[in-house]
């Protein structure tokens, strides 16, 4: 498959997340020492530069495309939250810092920015945020601090659409987001380490510290575990069919197919790397998935064909992030130097 | 992959002296970037280092097992630290007062993350010289922090006196004889016994001193008293509550925990005479030992029972005391003015020799491990052994303890010598999580068995007679 490299940028600490603007114009990139760079999906030039968060930024999240007029929210709105316990809201067109909200003395590593607005978590507080700062209901205090989110995609069922989970140890909560009232909870016995949902808004899976992956059915109240991973399982990823739920915990990727009733007792394909991956993600619209590996290899994949490898890259020194534009034109690709590489590739 | 990042743990109660040490180790070292994990409030702050406050978050598995537990807040501060450009040359991370040591260390053993990316290096025990006696006497989690150390600091020793710094040695190395241990005033120990220590490295499991593996004694405190001529009342327990201002050792603070091995009404006791010693309220290590081995020979031989008021006299003899309740009054008859050791067979009952109407205070005091076992009390076994052990007894053995017994052995260090290699057999633990290698051939090296287990409720002989069924015959 050809690749063409498109830009490199630099910013100046490893790169701890990368978002696509829901138009694909912009990239955001935060270094992992706090500033956030807003740069150009075009040519790599850079759009504005941010302060982000002092002692560190963790995690970037925008606002829906088209926004509403009502709540205000604007196209060129994103969030980030930081080792401040802050989330701050900013104007991308603009570079412009427009709100924050202070949620406590832990850190932010929980952001998640849904179609009924921003959800996130500081330590184990849990708060539903209005994108000018203010919170919309009184935070939940997680029994354990709050380690991932996911808001649910459309459909139909409990809660749904405007459902959001938080997971932490211990268990998984789903809450409504018009009232925050508890929709369902899940207990887990273990430490999670990433929560996904599937686009179709059946399967709700956890990678745990055990390690092992866990899926629920939350509108049937089924649920089922895979166990015999050689790490925990940090990096979660469905293709846009649902069909394919890729985990990592450890050099390989599993590649499960979901259909019917889950991935149980089924073979997953195995998309193995040399070294540690860092990073798992399936295209938004098409069936690639591109994984990233400690050791500077990002490789993409067609999971269902019988020779699933179709591009191998390497970077000078180890992936932290990649993402896929809106469109899947384009992947970028982080690295722990503080560089951001971008991707053409063929539709 | 690079090289791990080096792990220091700071325990000790609050106001021990961790934050000097912190401070200390920040201050002092130069062009080193360290990270430093507080739980505390303190007053760490030193440009150009991260200093990260958090809260301790234990993950406990639904299991209920301690061996299992590990510190989720480590797992996240730590993984977030690794997320830069410029490597971290160390972390140093601060309990609260109150932590468990274990979960922590677990967190560098379980954890394939933590596991690849640090290397824990040691435990580091602050203690307050001052105030630690009633800490161990509480048998609170200051226990746990000493028996878990790979370094003790036994610290603000100005604020106390010689006999009371050589007693509480002898304390802490009945709980743990391995680590190194350091009297200090501020922290003011050479940072190299701090730092790299490799406590829980492999190669170095194998440094144990075997003077730190004390033979067990049929007694298990000794104190000098320096004792005017005359008959002096000697009473054991506290019958009178008026009268027992500045009782010598074994404080109970009111709460009645006497335990008892055999007849809880019997006490058996030796006082022998110690040589001068000059212008010193030390008596000399020469004369201790001496006194020791004498001690011992007495212990084995035939008792004389004294009851209520009856004399007993320095020499050698061995006396068994015969109580009421825990309690005795008798009489010790001292032809002399000198020095006098007196040994118990069980520490724990309160002991005074009263002279000229007040009780008089043992200018030294020691604790012995004894070859009977308390509940519920931490302390070490030490097992020094020649002999070639079969490979295949020996894990059964193993197994079979850790899977019974994990919870209560908090570490285990080890030298082993196993038939059919040349190599040595070097492991260590903790509770339930054990590791051992092959390490460098023996060599010229005589081939000893060298194990040190450090726990609660450790039963002396059943772990010695489990392990010479071990040896190959």
């Amino acid at each position: 498959m050809e690749l063409t490299k498109l830009w490199v940028a630099q910013i100046d600490d490893y790169v701890i997340d990368l978002a696509w603007s829901p138009d694909g114009a912009l990239l955001a990139a935060a270094s992992a020492s706090g500033p956030i760079a807003l740069v150009s999906s075009a040519d790599g030039a850079r759009a504005h530069d941010l302060p982000g968060h002092e002692g560190g930024t963790n995690v970037l999240a925008w606002g829906p495309a088209g926004g509403s007029g009502s709540t205000g929210i604007r196209q060129s709105l994103f969030a980030s939250g930081g080792q401040d316990g802050a989330v701050k809201f900013w104007d991308a067109g603009a570079g412009q810092h427009t709100a924050t909200a202070e949620l406590g003395a832990g850190w932010v590593e929980q952001l998640a920015w849904g179609a009924p607005g921003p959800a996130a978590a500081c330590g184990r507080r849990f708060a539903l945020l209005n994108p000018d700062g203010s919170t919309r209901f009184t935070p939940w205090e997680a029994p354990k601090s709050v380690s991932a989110l996911a808001w649910r995609p459309g459909g139909a069922g409990d809660g749904a659409p405007g459902c959001v989970a938080a997971a932490f140890f211990g268990g998984v909560r789903l809450f409504n987001s018009g009232d925050f009232s508890v929709a369902k909870e899940f207990p887990y016995g273990n430490g999670i380490q990433a929560l996904a949902w599937s686009p179709d808004g059946k399967w709700l899976v956890s990678g745990n510290q055990d390690p092992s992956v866990h899926l629920w059915v939350p509108d049937r109240d089924e649920e089922l575990q895979m166990s015999g991973f050689e790490g925990k399982v940090r990096h979660l990823s469905f293709d846009h069919a649902s069909r394919w739920l890729a985990t990592s915990g450890g050099v390989e990727v599993s590649v499960w197919d979901c259909t019917g009733d889950g991935p149980a007792g089924r073979e997953p394909a195995m998309l193995a790397h040399e070294a540690p991956v860092t990073a798992v993600a399936f295209q938004g619209r098409h069936g690639l998935i591109a994984t990233a590996s400690r050791d500077g290899s990002v490789r993409l994949w067609s999971p269902e064909r019988p020779r699933p490898l179709r591009a191998t890259i390497s970077l000078p020194s180890a992936a932290t992030r990649i993402a896929w534009s809106p469109d899947d034109r384009r992947l970028a690709i982080g690295s722990d130097r503080g560089f951001v590489y971008a991707l053409g590739c063929p539709g | 992959m690079p090289e791990p990042i080096p792990v220091t743990v700071l325990t000790g109660f609050l106001g021990a002296g961790k934050t000097t040490l912190l401070n200390r180790i920040l201050t002092e070292s130069h062009g080193r970037k360290l990270a430093v994990i507080e739980n505390e409030f303190g007053e760490v702050g030193v440009d150009n280092q991260l200093v990260i406050s958090g809260e301790e978050e234990l993950f406990e598995m639904n299991n209920g097992c301690i061996c299992c537990s590990v510190r989720g807040d480590l797992i996240r501060i730590l993984g977030r630290l690794l997320k830069r450009k410029d490597r971290l040359d160390g972390v140093l991370i601060e309990t609260t007062g109150l932590a468990n040591p274990a979960p922590v260390a677990q967190t560098f053993f379980t954890d394939d993350e933590m596991r690849t990316a640090f290397r824990l290096d040691a435990i580091v025990t602050v203690v307050d010289a001052r105030h630690v006696p009633a800490h161990l006497d509480a048998g609170d989690e200051s226990v746990k922090q000493i028996a878990f150390a790979d370094v003790i600091l036994l610290n603000k020793t100005d604020l106390v006196s010689p006999g009371e710094i050589q007693s509480l040695e002898g304390r802490i190395r009945g709980i743990n004889p391995v680590a190194a241990l350091f009297p200090t005033r501020n922290c003011d120990v050479p940072l190299a016994k701090v730092l790299d220590v490799g406590g829980f490295n492999l190669a170095r499991a194998g440094e144990i001193d075997p003077g730190f593996l004390e033979p067990e004694r049929p007694f298990e405190w000794a104190g000098a008293y320096t004792l005017p001529a005359g008959l002096h009342p000697l009473e054991i327990g506290h019958r009178d509550e008026a009268n027992h201002e500045g009782h010598d050792h074994g404080d109970e603070g009111g709460a009645a925990h006497l335990h008892h091995h055999g007849n809880e009404d019997e006490l058996d006791l030796v006082v022998l005479p110690l040589p001068e010693g000059g212008a010193s309220a030390m008596p000399s290590d020469d004369a201790i030992t001496a006194a020791e081995a004498e001690a011992e020979r007495l212990y084995s031989g035939w008792e004389t029972r004294l009851k209520d008021g009856d004399k007993a006299a320095p020499g050698p003899a061995l006396y068994r005391l015969l109580l009421r309740e825990g309690c005795g009054r008798f009489m010790l008859e001292i032809p002399e003015a000198g020095r006098y050791l007196v040994f118990e067979q069980c520490g724990e009952h309160p002991l005074h020799i009263g002279a000229a109407g007040a009780n008089v205070r043992p200018g030294w005091q020691k604790d012995y491990h004894a070859a009977h076992g308390h509940d519920d009390e931490v302390g070490s076994v030490g097992i020094r052994q020649e002999g070639e052990l079969d490979g295949k007894r020996l894990n059964d053995w193993i197994s079979e303890l850790l899977r019974t017994r994990g919870g209560d052995i908090y570490r285990m260090k080890g030298v082993l010598s196993v038939r059919g290699t040349d190599k040595r057999l070097v492991f260590q633990g903790v509770h339930m999580l054990f590791d051992a290698k092959f390490d460098r051939p023996w060599g010229s090296e005589k081939r000893m068995n060298t194990l040190v287990f450090i726990g609660r409720n450790l039963d002396r002989a059943g772990l010695t007679a489990a392990f010479k069924a071990c040896l190959t015959d």
